[in-house]
């Protein structure tokens, strides 16, 4: 056994490494003094908001700068060898044979139009100039030691025949053929759904262990470097502001802006009325303009005069054994932190709970007729087939709560959702909204109606017309509907924006001069230009960072309780919506699994579904316990799904049952609590025996 | 015990085209005595070590104190290292004995770990193997260290073993082998967890025809 601290030379050394981008009329430094090492067997996490410069610093590893970048001071040393300065050839020889990368999107680098086995095999014929059946024979092992189910048949795929969590795979069997000794992870699994990426991460941890790879985690999510990493580095507007062991960093946090970061994330469990996401104020400067002294300044609680002109050095801090770039990291006590008075601080106060259903959706179903290209098909002979997006779900909303849809990529909530709202006619089934009939597509509806429901998208930048300015999007609805009078628009738009802690000089700016928060702010301003009773909200943080998606939440929770509006919320993420929802509804291949009360769901009893979202999620906490449920396979393909239970597949609880085989068979809607149901051929008793996912922390 | 399990992997390998100088420095930087030298596909082409960087001092005699300059300049790691074909290696799946005994015989300190097809995959160096015995003989964690020397017969180890078990004691290190200076009878060594040297010896002293040599509590 070797110790986890290995000693002997570092795989990577860095030091005060400074890279700069030549721009028009001068350059750029995106990344100031930064200093790390690795050691072999280690894997180090880097993690910071977008623009704090984790990728450049990757970049500058393998000198993937760009034209204009280059580093500018410092070293980085790889084995002992300085690659500062190596001529691109020398570079080429390392990356092939020592250094590998795993970008987040597998799609790009994965070559389209190349059978996977041919390009897993280059990787070893071109580099190690094996025969290419014996290239053939080592790709199939490393296929298998990632897992890949049917590795032999994988090698004759092209990648868009593999799902993305097995793309992810086949990159890092890639990357790993060489047996190079520094792999750089770009956030390999932000493109995933949980689920996969429970499973990549423990592929990860794996792999460091057996290999003694040295690893550099380049991630913005906080639960996820806590799961893989054993060291961490955060980073903040080019600069490495914190660095320190897992444990040491989660449990006690020195600088203020680890802290921040920290605050931001909503815990596992916790929800809006007990607890509080408190935003960081402000935002990340640009990298032209940082100010002097400690870059943290202008948004740090604690900054006081010396903070103003006296640069930090990044030092360690005595007592504990992280490394902290702050003047006053001993005296700050996080403990004793209060919100400081700029903050806005969204107040709840539950329930007025007359528990008036706003919206009833009884046994909806959205199918999509899939046409063939045989000349049947053409001429309509055959028998149409249906991909069954949605199939009767049934669910009803209160006035003024939040219901919360997950679920993994695929299983239909987007489809529900503009189903709902219309983009989609329903295929059958019902579906009212105070007390219309809303199952025809959005040319059939009323003006009204449409006014009453609004949506707010994922990517605000997709969704913004990038000619129009911020008023003028927003003022549009408002003019269609007749809301406000068209000589009051204007300070009506003005009152939205304060609301949403814009001020009135954004009236006239364009989409390209916003933030991407800030963009989400106007997407939401116009959802609610209209003043609608039910806002639907298609993953409305995820794009964002953690700091301004604290910052919407909060936002979104005030607009509830200051308009009463009816919220349905989708997201991936569970632990913000457990945060943010009265209820939660769990989809899986297009049909519901359970339904409840946001409390209830994430507590046994449960589906075994639901168990096996919560126990992949990534917790921010090095200690905590979890169990490890993973989900064997791809969701299967909703055009032929599974008969009964369509989770019968993958359930990792069916063996319990007497009977395995009941599971082909429709189980039954069971209810176990008020208002809560689960789908499952499992008896209450064997779903309350079920462990609570996540062991109390002591 | 395989090598895989106690080499050093990825170590640090240059390219033969590299200076002898640079080598130098990057052995003395990271405090290392061995340098595999690899060409294409990190495939083992020969070995540098500390000694064969101390040039000897016949071959410059007939330079004059420029040219030595000039002629260290220019020297490349090829010049100096030691070519694959006389260097000793391993596999990965080969046990740690057989390289201990390898290294013994040939009186070299470090094996490179070559996989089928001659790639460095890692390299096994004598501190490597001093770190198996602590292993093996549990140098870990605290615990009852006692030496026994019995016959080399059979059952005198079951004998050992069965009243271990009879009184619940682990095992946490092992290590057999025959006696020095006694033909005919063997040392067992057993580090014993959670146990006080007391209880051992009052143990084990019981066993008949069997003899403790040593005992004493380590870490």
């Amino acid at each position: 056994m070797k110790s986890e601290e290995s000693v002997g030379p570092p795989v990577l050394k860095v030091e005060n490494l400074a890279v700069a981008y030549k721009v028009r009329g001068g350059e750029v430094e995106a990344v100031q003094d930064v200093s790390f090492e690795i050691h072999r067997g280690q894997s180090l996490g880097i993690v910071g908001e977008s623009g704090c410069g984790k990728s450049t610093v990757a970049w500058s590893i393998v000198n993937f700068l760009g034209a204009n970048g280059y580093v500018k001071r410092g070293s980085i040393k790889f084995q002992g060898q300085e690659l500062v300065g190596k001529t691109g050839e020398a570079l080429r020889r390392l990356r092939g044979d020592q250094i590998a990368m795993v970008y987040q999107d597998p799609m790009q680098a994965l070559n389209p139009s190349m059978r996977l086995g041919d390009q897993l095999r280059e990787v070893l014929t071109v580099h190690r100039g094996l025969s290419k059946k014996e290239a053939e024979r080592r790709c199939i092992e490393m296929l298998e030691r990632v897992y890949m189910p049917d590795a032999a048949a994988v090698m004759k795929r092209y990648p868009h025949q593999i799902s993305g969590g097995q793309q992810q795979r086949v990159v890092i069997a890639m990357a790993l053929l060489n047996n190079p000794a520094l792999v750089i992870m770009d956030e390999p699994t932000t493109a995933l759904d949980v689920t996969v990426e429970a499973a990549v991460l423990d592929l990860v941890a794996e792999l460091r262990r057996d290999f003694d790879t040295a690893i550099m985690f380049i991630s913005h999510n906080l639960g996820v470097v806590a799961r893989v990493c054993n060291h961490v580095g955060v980073m903040y507007a080019g600069e490495m502001v914190e660095r320190a062991r897992v444990g040491d960093l989660y449990a006690n946090p020195q600088h203020p802006y680890t802290q921040g970061l920290m605050r931001c994330v909503p815990k596992l469990g916790s929800d809006k009325v007990s607890s509080i996401l408190y935003p960081i104020r402000g935002r990340v400067p640009p990298p032209d303009n940082r100010p002097a002294g400690c870059i943290y300044g202008p948004r740090c609680d604690y900054a006081q005069d010396r903070c103003q002109h006296e640069h930090p050095a990044l030092r360690p801090i005595s007592g504990v054994g992280n490394w902290a770039r702050c003047h006053f990291a001993e005296e700050i006590d996080a403990a004793a932190w209060t919100p400081p008075e700029e903050i806005p601080i969204p107040t709840i106060d539950q329930p007025q709970s007359d528990n008036q259903p706003i919206m009833q959706i009884n046994e909806l179903s959205k199918y999509y007729e899939v046409r063939g290209d045989s000349l049947r098909d053409v001429f309509g002979l055959s028998q149409p087939r249906y991909v069954k997006a949605v199939e009767r779900v049934s669910f009803t909303v209160p006035k003024g709560k939040t219901l919360g849809i997950v679920g993994e990529s695929g299983c239909g909530k987007s489809t529900l959702i503009k189903t709902i709202i219309g983009l989609e006619d329903s295929s059958s089934g019902e579906a009212q909204f105070m007390g219309f009939d809303i199952t025809g597509a959005i040319q059939q509806r009323d003006t009204q109606l449409i006014r009453e429901l609004q949506m707010v998208f994922q990517n605000p930048d997709s969704t913004m017309n990038p000619s129009y300015t911020v008023g003028q999007q927003i003022g549009r609805p408002m003019e269609r509907f007749n809301t406000v009078p068209k000589n009051q628009i204007r300070s009506e738009v003005i009152k939205l924006l304060e609301a949403m802690r814009l001020g009135s000089n954004y009236y006239d700016r364009l989409p390209r001069q916003l933030s991407g928060g800030e963009k989400q702010r106007v997407g939401i301003a116009r959802a609610l230009a209209s003043q609608p009773d039910l806002v639907l909200c298609d993953e409305p943080v995820s794009a964002l960072d953690v700091s301004v998606q604290a910052a919407i939440l909060n936002l979104l929770l005030e607009v509830q309780q200051q308009f009463g509006t009816t919220l349905i919320f989708i997201a991936h993420d569970l632990s913000v919506v457990r945060f943010f929802s009265d209820y939660v509804a769990v989809m899986y291949l297009g049909q519901m699994m359970e339904i409840g009360p946001a409390e209830a769901i994430y507590a046994p009893p449960y589906h075994p579904y639901t168990e096996a979202l919560l126990s992949a999620v990534p917790i921010p906490d090095p200690k905590a316990r979890q169990k490890r449920i993973r989900l064997e396979g791809a969701v299967p393909s909703a055009m032929n799904p599974p008969t009964g239970c369509r989770f019968n597949t993958r359930c990792p609880r069916r063996h319990l049952l007497p009977d395995p085989d009941i599971c082909l068979t429709e189980p039954p809607w069971r209810d176990v609590g008020p208002d809560h149901q689960i789908f499952c051929h499992h008896t209450v008793e064997t779903l309350s025996s079920f462990d609570p996912v996540i062991a109390e922390t002591v | 015990m395989f090598v895989k399990d106690y080499m050093t992997r990825h170590p640090i390998m240059v390219a033969p085209e590299m200076r002898a100088t640079e080598a130098q420095k990057i052995m003395s930087e990271n405090k290392i005595r061995h340098l595999p030298v690899v060409g294409e596909g990190k495939r083992l082409v020969g070995l540098v070590t500390r000694q064969r960087l101390a040039l000897k001092p016949d071959a410059m005699a007939s330079l004059n104190v420029w040219e030595i300059t000039r002629f260290l300049a220019n020297m490349s790691v090829r010049q100096v290292m030691l070519a694959a074909k006389q260097v000793h290696t391993i596999g990965p799946d080969n046990t740690v004995e057989r390289a201990a005994r390898l290294m013994a015989e040939q009186k070299v300190s470090c094996l490179p770990v070559l996989d089928g097809d001659g790639v460095v995959v890692g390299i096994l160096s004598e501190v490597d193997l001093l770190r198996a015995i602590q292993d093996m003989l549990g140098m870990t964690a605290e615990g009852v260290r006692v030496t026994m020397q019995m016959p080399d017969e059979k059952g005198q180890f079951a004998r050992l073993a069965t009243t271990l078990a009879e009184h619940g004691w682990g095992i946490m290190g092992i290590g057999s082998y025959p006696a020095p200076r006694r033909a005919g009878y063997y040392q067992i060594v057993v580090k014993i967890p959670q146990v006080t040297v007391e209880q051992v010896r009052e143990v084990l002293s019981q066993i008949p025809g069997q003899e403790m040599v040593d005992i004493r509590t380590v870490v």
